[in-house]
């Protein structure tokens, strides 16, 4: 008796049983091609922020090793803004995209190195691109 | 509030433009007036008319959106959409260029100089607010770059008398920024007007500031540090600020300025409506929640938008204000009997 009514019901209930099974399918692959998808959007990105601020490393290491020598008191100055971009720059966690001052931090880091291109007297023209970075003076 | 704010004069400014900004000397015997002809004039009484003294015409590429007078009256900063910001040294009546200030990435829309004469703070449609240090021989340099708003900066304000910068935005916000070691943060955002804040100014103690916006508003917001008596809390060191007072309904345009009057706290503004209005304190209102009563309204007191009001330092009543139509007007207000 049992038997027959499953049966049945295995029949009458074949519409939604197959949408469910239809959906929870196109929902498990969705979710894995978002994955793919979001993952080269956030390698895309990422990159972006660390090609950006591995030039201002870049651009400090360099102005660092020109100022060592100088001893002025104007130079002491640049000396501090360098030191304090380089510190920002060390301390950015480049690990953690969950970071809750994430933007804050790059702002500053973005402030300090136009503070930095004030006192030196240059003036950066940063372009990104996908074959790479250009900075231009 | 008939009569209470009468018309001493008209002077064509800047003729066939848009006239932005004034500002008067400390001294007050100094009008300084910009515009979209890409010149500072400087207008002096000369018995009683007032007469362009000095034309600084070379200075900039494009409009100039705002000038202010350094605290010793030596030095005059003119802003322009050029993105420079230009020091002008006063030589009895000539000006000379001695500095441009350059760093921004586009329209450099305020300047204005600390108390102590020793910093100018600049802001720009780029978003940020920069702090310059002047040492005495001239030489400015750029002590922080701030990126804390979220849109165009449109105005940059220094407390009377504490190293604090006051900045208004297109983000809505208002942010306050102090110097902790040797860089300058972000230490306040005022958040409650509902579109761009125009234009900022703090009352003669530095306890509160106004803020005029696009939103027809203009609020008063006062200073708590911490420990405060009225237990508004402040999170660290830093004083919170909360709006004590609300100004609706009056204006029927964007308030493009306001204007507090050292001398007598009355409040100016200036309005998309082509009018001015003067508003002062109810003096039995409570200090935590004042009440502001309208004292003097002229409509049309130009042709086109009123961008400015300036207050004269030294003479009680002594208003300026200039206009779209190019033109600068005086005016001598007086409170009206019976407030």
């Amino acid at each position: 008796m049992a038997g027959s009514q499953d049966m049945f019901d295995a029949i009458v209930m074949a519409d939604e049983r197959f949408h469910g099974e239809g959906y929870q399918e196109g929902y498990e692959e969705g979710n894995s091609l978002g994955i793919i998808e979001g993952r080269q959007y956030g390698t895309l990105h990422g990159a972006k922020i660390g090609s950006e601020i591995g030039c201002y490393q870049g651009f400090a290491f360099a102005w660092r090793c020109l100022l060592h020598s100088c001893t002025t008191e104007k130079d002491s100055k640049k000396m501090k803004a360098l030191e304090s971009l380089i510190g920002m720059i060390e301390k950015f966690p480049y690990d953690d995209p969950t970071y809750d001052k994430l933007h804050e931090d790059l702002d500053k880091i973005r402030g300090k190195f136009k503070q930095l291109c004030s006192l030196l007297n240059v003036q950066p023209d940063f372009k990104i691109s996908a074959e790479g970075s250009g900075l231009s003076f | 509030m008939k009569d209470s704010l009468v018309l001493l004069g008209r002077v064509p400014a800047h003729p066939d433009s848009r006239c932005w900004f004034l500002a008067w000397n400390p001294a007050g015997t100094l009008l300084a007036s910009c515009g979209g002809d890409r010149s500072v004039r400087i207008w002096g009484t000369e018995g009683d008319s007032w007469i362009c003294k000095s034309v600084l015409s070379e200075g900039h590429q494009r409009t100039v959106r705002k000038v202010a007078w350094s605290p010793c009256g030596n030095y005059l900063a003119s802003a322009s959409f050029d993105a420079t910001t230009c020091i002008w040294k006063k030589n009895q009546d000539d000006f000379e260029c001695v500095t441009t200030l350059e760093g921004h990435e586009n329209e450099v829309k305020s300047v204005a100089w600390a108390p102590s004469g020793n910093l100018l703070a600049t802001c720009s449609r780029d978003k940020s607010v920069w702090v310059w240090e002047v040492d005495e021989e001239d030489e400015y340099e750029c002590v922080s770059v701030l990126n804390s708003h979220t849109q165009d900066v449109k105005h940059v304000v220094w407390h009377p008398s504490q190293e604090l910068l006051a900045s208004a935005s297109y983000d809505d916000t208002v942010k306050l920024y102090r110097e902790e070691e040797d860089d300058w943060v972000c230490c306040a955002t005022l958040e409650g007007h509902e579109s761009t804040v125009w234009s900022l100014a703090f009352d003669p103690s530095g306890q509160r500031l106004a803020s005029c916006s696009d939103d027809r508003t203009v609020r008063i917001w006062r200073q708590y540090p911490p420990d405060n008596e009225q237990g508004v809390a402040c999170s660290g060191s830093d004083p919170s600020w909360k709006c004590i007072c609300t100004l609706s309904g009056f204006h029927s345009r964007t308030i493009y300025d306001v204007a507090w009057c050292q001398l007598t706290g009355a409040l100016a503004t200036a309005c998309g409506d082509d009018a001015i209005r003067v508003f002062e304190e109810d003096p039995s209102s409570d200090p935590q929640q004042p009440t502001f009563s309208l004292t003097a309204h002229l409509p049309q007191a130009h042709s086109q938008d009123v961008n400015c009001v300036a207050w004269n330092p030294k003479e009680q009543g002594l208003l300026a204000s200039c206009s779209d139509d190019g033109e600068v007007a005086f005016w001598k207000y007086q409170r009206p009997e019976g407030i």
